[in-house]
């Protein structure tokens, strides 16, 4: 089949790739010990048939299943497990967080033994990232290049995994194809191997409009990212399928909470201010305009797909007096000038801005919309020069604790550089690290989730699901929660 | 024929040009606020990975260092690897280049069909009804902004009349002159208003001028007349006009290929600078300015040959 993707990907190594459109397909081409399940949440079975975590949390010990091979039909062994978490764990990789409890790990026929530095709840759902997927080591390490980041390009040119595709021929900028993989060991609910299709056709085709037309055209079997204002009349539209695949994406503003920026005091500094802004934004309403209210209310800074979220009533619902008799409390009775970038040519973050600008005017609060890059955002943002951003978030592990680390432990960035801090969420995040009681560990989160939505440093929007549009002639695709785009199910019934 | 030393002459000024042009673009990519790392790594960055990404790329040097490795990749004629997609830049210029020039070219051709006998039509029939229905068309071609153009020829051409394929490139070159027919009709149609109107209003000052009067007098051929005292007086300034325009045109290729889909160097060299991809950046900008400058030497060169006088 062929999918219409927005953009191409950039580098197809697990370990040193830094983006979704990388991430999100990788699952594809590389094999991981353990998948995650359809809805995001658990794990299954992959190249690893069964898993065991010590008392002590501090070994996991894995069965490789019988038979796997790479897809050039060369078998998986031990040596190619250790070689690939190893790697994964070199500190000062992007991913590498997720595996940093990695003391050492030892293989013996089928059995793979990894010692952990400090129990670590998240490990197992650690191994369903593809930061930890198996690679062949003999090959990768045949590759031309004297370093581990040379090898990787050379390798990533012509990758070879063990997932249910395997790489065929990538044209920049235009299409990469992929074809079956005939020694993948997964079978399907009818018995019949996986992968069922002869393979898969990515299309890069950057303009929305285009997209949808080449699917309306019957040239493509999907796309990616229909903009939400298009949704309802794909929905209409008899010769599709418009899914809306349950996502982790969760739509913010940050601010900067520093007691002074660029040299001047700063309001935002004062969590009633904070609070006022939350009471006065119409989330609703931004729903409505933004995404044709294909969005809803966040209920906690992260999304309710990601494990032990709480919290069951949208946060902070429109109290325009509320907000007024908070920002007179705070001593800002008639409000304040401030500013937000927004990213330069994104409509959704444009309409943000220009609704929040509105609602804010009604607390007495001056917005100054600033329209960026993404470079020069990032810049801002980690200077701390900024005074408040339209941001999104996907996680990438069925964890909570990769995005409270960047949003609530301020030693990771600061808690999104906004210069926020709680010792207490500090404490929590840290005790929750190494926490094996699930129950334990679910209350860590649960107040972490309290703190941070009571006085943290954004204003919560709201949580999109993955609109993607398909033929209706294709069948069992899906993307998870973590934006996964998962292939090996798929088929076109003709 | 002083032609010859005059095509030296403007050759020996395209040097100083390009030093001229690789400087600019070395100094602006760095001006730009952000840095490959940030636009890499985006909201995920942490200090470690930027400062990693940096040492990679000698982006920790000092400006005047980067400098010096950047002429002297250039000088050796490699022009380092792109920082995002981790590939040659002289490779991705030679994926890429091909791609916008054929589709440059093909626009400029269908442009000239449509303007030049459409021009003179409308020039002979001066405020007549195909004057006026001429002018009229071109006027809504040249108004309408390029991507909304776009969308219309491929919701029309492509998915409803299914006679062109919605967007791609294809494989092989029939295929692709295939798949680029509306993209480079939609940048050909704001050039040929522009070319029609620029020639219509010369021919129609040629026509009334006194050396078209007296060849008219001495009995010769109106074809004749046309052809050599009209046309090629009427064409310097449109060569001219058509010249500069092909800056343009490469440069309107962006919204173009990025509306079709077009793996061409227009949507590469936004994302590079989105993406602060510093070496193809300057890589691709010094491959268009070669394109322009090149395209600006034939304009000189064919207006010299119309018109002897500029040559001296």
């Amino acid at each position: 089949m062929t999918y219409a993707r927005y953009a191409d990907s950039l580098f197809l190594d697990p370990v040193l790739n830094d983006a979704n459109v990388d991430i999100w397909i990788l699952s594809n081409l590389y094999d991981t010990l353990l998948l995650p399940t359809d809805d995001g949440k658990g794990v299954q079975p992959g190249l690893a048939t069964e898993w065991k975590v010590s008392e002590d949390g501090l070994t996991v010990t894995l069965t490789l299943r019988d038979g796997i091979k790479f897809s050039d039909g060369s078998p998986i062994t031990g040596e190619d497990v250790k070689f690939s978490l190893e790697r994964a764990a070199v500190p000062d990789t992007t991913w590498q967080f997720l595996v940093a409890s990695i003391a050492s790990i030892a293989t013996e026929g089928k059995t793979v033994t990894i010692t952990l530095a400090h129990p670590d709840p998240a490990f197992i759902s650690a191994l369903t990232v593809f930061n930890t997927a198996i690679m062949p080591k003999a090959l990768f390490e045949a590759e031309a290049g004297a370093t581990d980041a040379d090898k990787a390009k050379a390798f990533a040119e012509h990758p070879v995994g063990s997932g249910p595709f395997m790489f065929a021929s990538w044209e920049r900028g235009s299409t990469m194809k992929l074809v079956k993989n005939p020694y993948y060991w997964d079978k399907g609910e009818d018995g019949q191997p996986l992968p069922y299709l002869d393979g898969v056709t990515f299309e890069v085709i950057p303009d929305d409009a285009t997209r949808i037309l080449r699917l309306q055209s019957g040239e493509v079997d999907g796309a990616e990212l229909i903009p939400y204002a298009r949704v309802d009349e794909l929905k209409a539209d008899d010769k599709l399928n418009m899914e809306m695949y349950p996502s982790t994406r969760v739509q913010y503003i940050s601010m900067n909470v520093r007691p002074q920026v660029n040299g001047a005091d700063n309001p935002l500094s004062n969590p009633k201010v904070r609070q006022a802004l939350n009471y006065a934004t119409n989330k609703e309403a931004i729903i409505q305009i933004v995404t044709h209210g294909v969005g809803t209310q966040l209920t906690s800074f992260m999304s309710s797909a990601t494990p032990m979220h709480t919290g069951t009533a949208p946060l902070y619902p429109y109290d325009l007096e509320k907000a007024k008799a908070l920002m007179a409390e705070a001593g800002f009775p008639n409000g304040f000038s401030t500013s937000l970038l927004v990213l330069a040519g994104n409509q959704d973050e444009i309409g943000i801005g220009t609704a929040v600008q509105q609602m804010w005017a009604a607390i007495g609060v001056k917005l100054e919309l600033q329209q960026v890059d993404n470079a020069t955002r990032t810049q801002q943002y980690r200077d701390g020069t900024m005074n408040m951003r339209v941001a999104a978030w996907t996680d990438d592990i069925a964890d909570p604790n990769e995005i409270t680390s960047y949003f609530a432990y301020s030693p990771t960035i600061d808690a999104l550089h906004s210069g926020w801090k709680s010792e207490e969420a500090d404490k929590l995040y840290v005790a929750s690290q190494s926490e094996i009681d699930p129950a334990k560990r679910a209350e860590e989160y649960a107040r972490i989730q309290e703190i941070f939505n009571a006085e943290g440093p954004t204003v919560p929007l709201y949580e999109t699901p993955y609109p993607v549009a398909l033929s209706k002639t294709t069948m069992g695709f899906n993307q998870i929660p973590l934006g996964n785009n998962i292939f090996r199910a798929a088929w076109l019934d003709k | 024929m002083l032609l010859v030393p005059y095509i030296f002459r403007r050759v020996l000024q395209l040097i100083p040009t390009f030093a001229f042009i690789i400087i600019v673009v070395f100094v602006l990519v760095r001006l730009l606020p952000g840095d490959p790392a940030s636009a890499i790594l985006g909201d995920r960055a942490i200090d470690a990975n930027v400062d990693r990404i940096n040492h990679e790329l000698g982006l920790d040097q000092p400006v005047f260092v980067q400098f010096l490795v950047f002429v002297k990749s250039i000088a050796t004629g490699n022009l380092g690897n792109s920082i995002v997609l981790k590939i040659p830049v002289a490779d991705l210029i030679a994926q890429r280049m091909p791609v916008t020039l054929m589709l440059t070219v093909m626009a400029a051709v269908i442009a000239l069909i449509l303007a030049l006998p459409l021009a003179f039509l409308a020039a002979l029939q001066r405020d007549k009804l195909a004057d006026n229905a001429i002018r009229g068309v071109f006027q809504v071609g040249l108004s309408m902004p390029v991507f909304y153009l776009g969308i219309i020829l491929l919701t029309v051409f492509g998915a409803k009349l299914g006679w062109f394929p919605v967007g791609g490139y294809g494989e092989g070159f029939l295929d692709h002159v295939h798949h680029l027919i509306l993209p480079a009709l939609t940048l050909a149609l704001s050039l040929a208003a522009i070319l029609m109107r620029n020639l219509r209003a010369a021919i129609i000052g040629v026509v009334g001028a006194e050396y078209v009067d007296f060849a008219r007098a001495k009995g010769l051929r109106p074809r004749l007349i046309m052809i050599r005292h009209v046309l090629r007086n009427a064409l310097i300034s449109t060569v001219t006009l058509f010249g500069l325009s092909i800056g343009t045109l490469l440069g309107g290729a962006v919204i173009t290929e990025t509306v079709f889909a077009i793996p061409g160097a227009g949507r590469l060299m936004i994302d590079s600078i989105y993406g602060r991809d510093y070496p193809v950046v300057q890589g691709m900008t010094l491959a268009l300015a070669v394109c322009v400058s090149l395209t600006f030497l034939l304009t000189d060169i064919a207006q010299a040959w119309l018109d002897p006088r500029v040559a001296r």
